[in-house]
């Protein structure tokens, strides 16, 4: 089916189902299929922040502190993070709106991918404080075979939806071949490409970022680098919300909510979208392994790191009903949660004394006591 | 239905007997008396402190955005309005 722009057959957005129905026409709010959509834009809008905002000059002074197994840590881990948000900061853009059917997720996908894109921009902020010339950080992250190996992972489920999404959209479903690979385009083909591309980026969401979070935090548990720190803690929180989004998705679809459809391919494809899940779990153990290849940190090492992992993957994995295959009962990083908290999250000084502050609030409450001393 | 000193019994399974006031979450009120809960945004939008609601009611303090099964609750916003039973872990 042509993708359009701005669909004029008049349809009901309210009976579309969340992908591959009817392209969106009117961007319209006031009503909503799912509304949880709507929620999770409004709260990503309210979190807006800037990377200018956090001073990170003390880090630079800290840095040069660091031991060079603590420097391997610290710069590998901002290499993998450029890497995941170069990938997250256009790929739900170009594999999930051309094939989005509700106004309320077309602008939620947007949301999500323009504050990837901050996030990446933060990391040229941290880099360039760092460093005089951070070309050879950057140009590492293409050259560097551990970052590869997991770039090609991340992308693999993203490329082939588009590509599946591009044939169908330009020919039509149908029998496809191209430089000798076939490629069979019929909509249940599809649709499966694009519940295994949701089940690697929840996977990415849940897991990928979490060996970086804790190297960094542990750096700021010892009063090290705590500029990146603060922007660690600013990006941590946006990906939760992220990963929000994906489980919403996922779950929507098993419990026949959405596309029914969906939900037979969600049972159809248990397995193969647990092992994606596992994947990238023994994918974050290894990381943890060639960051402390060089030797450990303070407070961290590869055997805890792991167990962490393993914690917080058994918590994703319940949530979209894959169980709890790791046996890691309580958390091992407990210190952990004091950066998770959305409140220890700094503020600017205004927005920390009332919580509900809103920019460009008006008072409208207006007693017959403010009218007292006014005469005519 | 509350106690003389305005608190609610919570049944947490296979573990003890505590108490929750109205005015705290209840994730605040299982920690004053040292029950270990998973945490992350204490504001409902992660999940993290998921437990499985058996008997009793609550109510939301901010709408929970996490994803939560029918007999889940979010105890980091949510505060009880009669005695519960409480399954924590998932």
């Amino acid at each position: 089916m042509k993708y359009t722009t701005f669909n004029q057959q008049n349809v009901n957005q309210l009976d579309e189902p969340m992908f591959f129905g009817n392209p969106v026409n009117v961007a319209r709010y006031d009503q909503q299929k799912h509304s949880i959509f709507e929620k999770l834009i409004e709260k990503q809008i309210s979190f807006f922040w800037r990377p200018e905002e956090v001073d990170v000059t003390r880090d630079r002074v800290d840095f040069q502190k660091l031991t060079e197994p603590e420097k391997h840590i610290f710069i590998s881990n901002l290499k993998y993070q450029t890497l995941l948000d170069s990938v997250q900061g256009r790929s739900p853009n170009i594999a999930f709106l051309p094939i989005i059917s509700l106004p309320e997720l077309e602008t939620w996908v947007e949301t999500w991918s323009f504050f990837e894109t901050i996030h990446s921009r933060s990391y040229t902020h941290i880099l360039r404080n760092l460093f005089t010339d951070p070309s050879s950080i950057f140009e590492d992250i293409v050259v560097n075979d551990e970052i590869k190996r997991r770039a090609t992972d991340i992308s693999k489920y993203y490329d082939d939806l588009i590509y599946a999404t591009q044939l169908w959209q330009t020919q039509g479903e149908g029998m496809y071949t191209n430089e000798g690979q076939p490629y069979p385009v019929n909509m249940r083909e599809l649709k499966k490409k694009l519940y295994l591309c949701m089940n690697s980026v929840n996977a990415l969401e849940a897991i990928r970022f979490y060996v970086s979070f804790a190297c960094t935090f542990a750096f700021a548990e010892r009063e090290l680098m705590e500029g990146n720190s603060k922007i660690i803690r600013l990006i941590a929180r946006d990906e939760n919300l992220h990963l929000t989004s994906t489980q919403h998705i996922l779950n929507l679809w098993a419990k026949g909510k959405d596309d029914p459809e969906m939900a037979e391919i969600a049972q159809e494809c248990a397995d193969e979208a647990k092992e994606i899940f596992m994947k990238a779990v023994e994918q974050e153990k290894q990381w943890a392994e060639y960051l402390f290849q060089h030797g450990s940190m303070i407070g961290l090492n590869k055997e805890i790191l792991c167990q962490y992992v393993e914690y917080i993957a058994n918590q994703r994995m319940a949530v979209i009903g894959m169980g709890q295959p790791y046996d890691v009962t309580s958390n091992p990083l407990p210190w952990m949660n004091n950066y998770l908290i959305s409140d220890n999250v700094q503020v600017a000084p205004q927005e920390s004394e009332i919580s509900s502050y809103l920019v460009g609030q008006i008072d409208s409450a207006v007693s017959e006591d403010d009218f007292a001393d006014f005469e005519l | 239905m509350t106690d003389r000193d305005n608190t609610y019994r919570i049944d947490i399974v296979d573990t003890v007997t505590v108490t929750a006031s109205p005015d705290k979450t209840l994730l605040e009120s299982l920690e004053s008396q040292q029950i270990d809960v998973q945490y992350h945004c204490r504001e409902g939008f992660c999940g993290a402190c998921r437990t499985t609601l058996l008997e009793g009611e609550v109510e939301y303090t901010t709408d929970p955005l996490a994803f939560i099964d029918d007999d889940e609750i979010l105890p980091c916003c949510c505060k009880p309005t009669n005695h519960l039973k409480i399954k924590l872990g998932f």
